[in-house]
């Protein structure tokens, strides 16, 4: 399917003109939560004309302009998506849902739905919302499918109805599809929505954990850098008042030298101490080391089709039926023998088998044969052909 | 080899004549090099008949690699494609033995190619191709399977342990096997645990068809000294001449047994056809007129006189609880007296034991590790009948002893 050029032909601008309505435009019942239509676009060129300059926005409305009025605020409908300012809002809809005022669009609004601009394109405030709504229903996780392959189509599936849903294409079609899921799938994505906020609940807190971690860690280096300066500080004193005190500046030096190393030493014992420490935590499996992105990936299992004892091989004759007796005076006197019937000759294997060797051969075209042999341009070998003998029937499948 | 005669000193005779045939009318190749795939020019003589040119086209398709085993019958190579080299093959290369002089080409060998290259199925050994080299010597190119075989696995009881399952879906990969040979109308007639090769996927493969045929005509008569002792049902010790496929259920029903106890049904010990029959009548009951009617008129007719009634289904029970009641009642049906009411390959695949409890087993769930590559070596080159392990010792070659005189 090419998007580009069905968005291409899809009638994304149209002016405000709400005499003639397309016939299916009646069909879109645009309630609460109901995905908008085709107003949208009507719309969006008007809008689209006032957005040059954001200081002379004009409340279509009321007409009063962001100049005058600094704290004018800008509303929106997300039934409709028309922007009128806070003021129209509360005054036409105060008392109850009214329709929409702007001419050429009749729906019906309620104030509580009003709500501020997020993005500046009214275009992609409503392809965002159309996103949101179905990304609701459509919540079904990588871990429900067996492959990457089943996955990624089902993705593909979403995104043809959301891009359906956005562009206005078949719309009636894609409304059904998009209802048809969330009956088949309700509880699943109830479940799926539960799942989801629990991860990003426990998402939050390794993010908070993680934080906390960093500022601790952050914390402590500064506070050793302190006390490293303070002893370095208290050392530097402690000599010069010995040198004050007439020692040999030597020995003050050898001293003062001896003190370091064994602080040095002290404070690289203590950190070994601490990581050995961490190290039991992380081995006792206390420890908050978290890989992310990987997570264990487990398909439900589907239930197995009963076993094959014939591995899907059927020994079926399409050109005659066997019988039990056949009037030929050598068979039969073949059946009274006691030597042959005592050593467990089967007589009906031996007709089956001339009856199908009689019948084999019947219905293959050598010629049809060799003309695909030569368009699969397949090199012959003489000492291998692969004689199909009496398996003409044979159907052959996956054997287990 | 002329060339390697001549440069040798010590040797003043003269060389030996080449043994390829002297070509009579010598005709100019045909193709070209490049037809022949990347061999080098000098691997097909400029002067070759039809029939040469297209064998060295075949052999040139692969490229021999390290030896694998090799035995009195047979030499085994590992070996690849030369369009891509990952996909392995091995090459069975038959020694030239007395038959061969004789008549151009071994029996064993003859059956094989026969049968294997008709039969396609992914629980019978594939046959590639067949080609000759210098000496007229026959190659067969087989699927090469890694995994040993099912002996190896039964034997090693220190290492490897299996379960119900996993019995299960080596019997069904076999009786499909034998179901699939039947349907085409061919006797294995060899059928043991050494004769069942291990893929690389677990699958298990029939392999050696050297005493295969296909079924007779009424009064035609088939030779008895066939199947593993070991394996070998009743019928045939009693010398019957036509028989069907049941004498292959009988085998596979050793195998089953022999799967579930990790021993041999019938060992008897020694080899002989007399103690086989008195293991037998021990084992399963005495055969008589009344369990099988007619038995008393086949040729080697020949019981124990102390008489064992056919043992009922306790006795089996009591040595093959493992695979339960229905496992057992199959068992039971597989190692009837009686050909005639012995199950068919048909008939056993159609056994509620395989629809029920417990499911056969994944093939990647199954043990693996019976040997490597070698263990198929040693398979490949092993001729049909020879009981495994006891080469050179009396008894080996029972049935190798066919008697083509009464045969005909």
């Amino acid at each position: 399917m090419s998007r580009l050029a069905q968005q291409k032909s899809s009638p994304v601008a149209r002016r405000d003109g709400g005499a003639v309505r397309p016939p299916g435009d009646s069909l879109l019942t645009p309630q609460d939560g109901e995905l908008p239509t085709r107003q949208m676009d009507r719309m969006s060129l008007s809008y689209s004309t006032h957005t040059d300059s954001p200081a002379t926005e004009v409340c279509p409305v009321c007409k009063s302009t962001k100049y005058m009025n600094p704290n004018l605020k800008f509303l929106v409908n997300p039934v409709c998506y028309h922007k009128m300012c806070e003021s129209c809002v509360d005054r036409l809809f105060s008392h109850g849902p009214a329709p929409c005022p702007i001419k050429g669009c009749s729906e019906t609004l309620r104030k509580n739905r009003f709500r501020k601009q997020t993005f500046e394109d009214i275009k992609v405030e409503r392809e965002v919302d159309i996103r949101k709504k179905v990304a609701q229903v459509f919540n079904r996780r990588e871990e429900e499918f067996a492959s990457l392959r089943e996955y990624n189509d089902y993705l593909n599936d979403v995104e043809d109805i959301t891009f359906n849903l956005i562009n206005n294409i078949d719309i009636e079609e894609t409304q059904r599809r998009f209802k048809n899921h969330e009956d088949k799938w309700k509880e699943n994505i109830v479940e799926n929505a539960s799942l989801a906020q629990q991860e990003q609940m426990l998402y939050a807190e390794q993010q908070k954990a993680e934080r906390e971690q960093a500022k601790r860690r952050r914390e402590e280096a500064r506070r050793e850098e302190m006390e490293e300066r303070k002893e370095a500080e208290a050392t530097r004193r402690d000599m010069l008042r010995r040198l004050e005190n007439g020692q040999d500046p030597e020995e003050v030096k050898k001293e003062r030298a001896a003190v370091q190393l064994k602080k040095r030493q002290n404070r690289q014992d203590a950190a070994n101490r601490q990581s050995q420490l961490k190290a039991a935590d992380a081995t006792n499996g206390s420890s908050s080391f978290v890989i992310k992105g990987l997570k264990n990936k487990k398909a439900k299992l589907e239930p197995e089709a009963p076993v094959d004892p014939f591995g899907g091989l059927t020994f079926e004759h399409s050109y005659f039926s066997l019988q039990d007796d056949y009037v030929w005076e050598g068979l039969r006197e073949a059946k009274r023998d006691p030597l042959i019937a005592a050593g467990g000759y089967d007589i009906a294997s031996f007709t089956g088998r001339a009856l199908c060797e009689a019948f084999s051969g019947l219905g293959v075209m050598v010629a049809d044969e060799a003309v695909e042999r030569e368009r699969l341009n397949e090199p012959e070998t003489l000492s291998t052909t692969k004689a199909e003998i009496a398996a003409k029937d044979v159907k052959m499948e996956d054997p287990f | 080899m002329a060339e390697h005669v001549a440069k040798s000193p010590a040797l003043d005779v003269p060389p030996e004549p080449p043994a390829k045939r002297i070509k009579l009318s010598p005709q100019p190749k045909k193709q070209d090099a490049d037809d022949s795939g990347p061999a080098s020019p000098s691997a097909t003589p400029l002067v070759a008949d039809l029939a040469e040119q297209l064998d060295a086209q075949e052999r040139n398709k692969y490229v021999k690699g390290k030896k694998l085993g090799s035995g009195q019958y047979a030499d085994v190579f590992s070996a690849y494609l030369v369009t891509d080299p990952t996909q392995l093959v091995a090459i069975k290369k038959i020694k030239v033995g007395a038959e061969v002089k004789e008549m151009g080409i071994s029996y064993d060998s003859l059956r094989e190619i026969r049968f294997l290259q008709e039969l396609d199925h992914p629980n019978i050994i594939k046959l590639y191709s067949v080609f000759s080299t210098k000496n007229q010597n026959l190659n067969l190119v087989l699927e090469q399977l890694p995994q040993g075989d099912l002996l190896k696995l039964i034997q090693d009881t220190q290492n490897i342990s299996y379960t119900p399952a996993d019995v299960k879906a080596w019997m069904l990969m076999l009786m499909r096997a034998v179901h699939f040979c039947h349907a085409n109308f061919i006797l294995h007639r060899d059928i043991k645990p050494n004769n069942l090769l291990i893929a690389a996927n677990g699958e298990i493969k029939l392999a050696d068809f050297g005493l295969a045929r296909s079924f007779a005509d009424p009064y035609q008569p088939m030779t008895y000294n066939t199947i593993t002792i070991w394996y070998r049902p009743p019928e045939l010790f009693f010398q019957a001449q036509f028989y069907g496929g049941a004498v292959d259920v009988w085998s596979c029903g050793a195998v089953f047994a022999e799967l579930i106890s990790r021993d041999v049904l019938f060992r008897a010990w020694p080899e002989s056809e007399m103690n086989m029959v008195k293991l037998i009548c021990e084992k399963v009951g005495t055969p008589t007129e009344e369990n099988w009617p007619g038995v008393s008129k086949l040729k080697g007719y020949v019981t124990p006189t102390e008489i064992q009634p056919v043992r009922p289904k306790d006795y089996w029970l009591a040595n093959f609880r493992t695979i339960g009641e229905i496992g057992v009642d199959l068992l039971m049906k597989m190692l009837t007296l009686d050909p005639k009411v012995r199950l068919s390959a048909e008939g056993v695949l159609k056994h509620e034991y395989w629809t029920s409890a417990p499911r056969p087993s994944k093939l990647e769930a199954l043990p693996r590790k019976g040997g490597g590559i070698e263990v198929m070596g040693e398979d490949l080159k092993r001729r049909g009948g020879e009981v495994p392990g006891k080469e050179n010792e009396r008894g080996d070659k029972v049935a190798r002893k066919i008697d083509f005189g009464a045969a005909k």
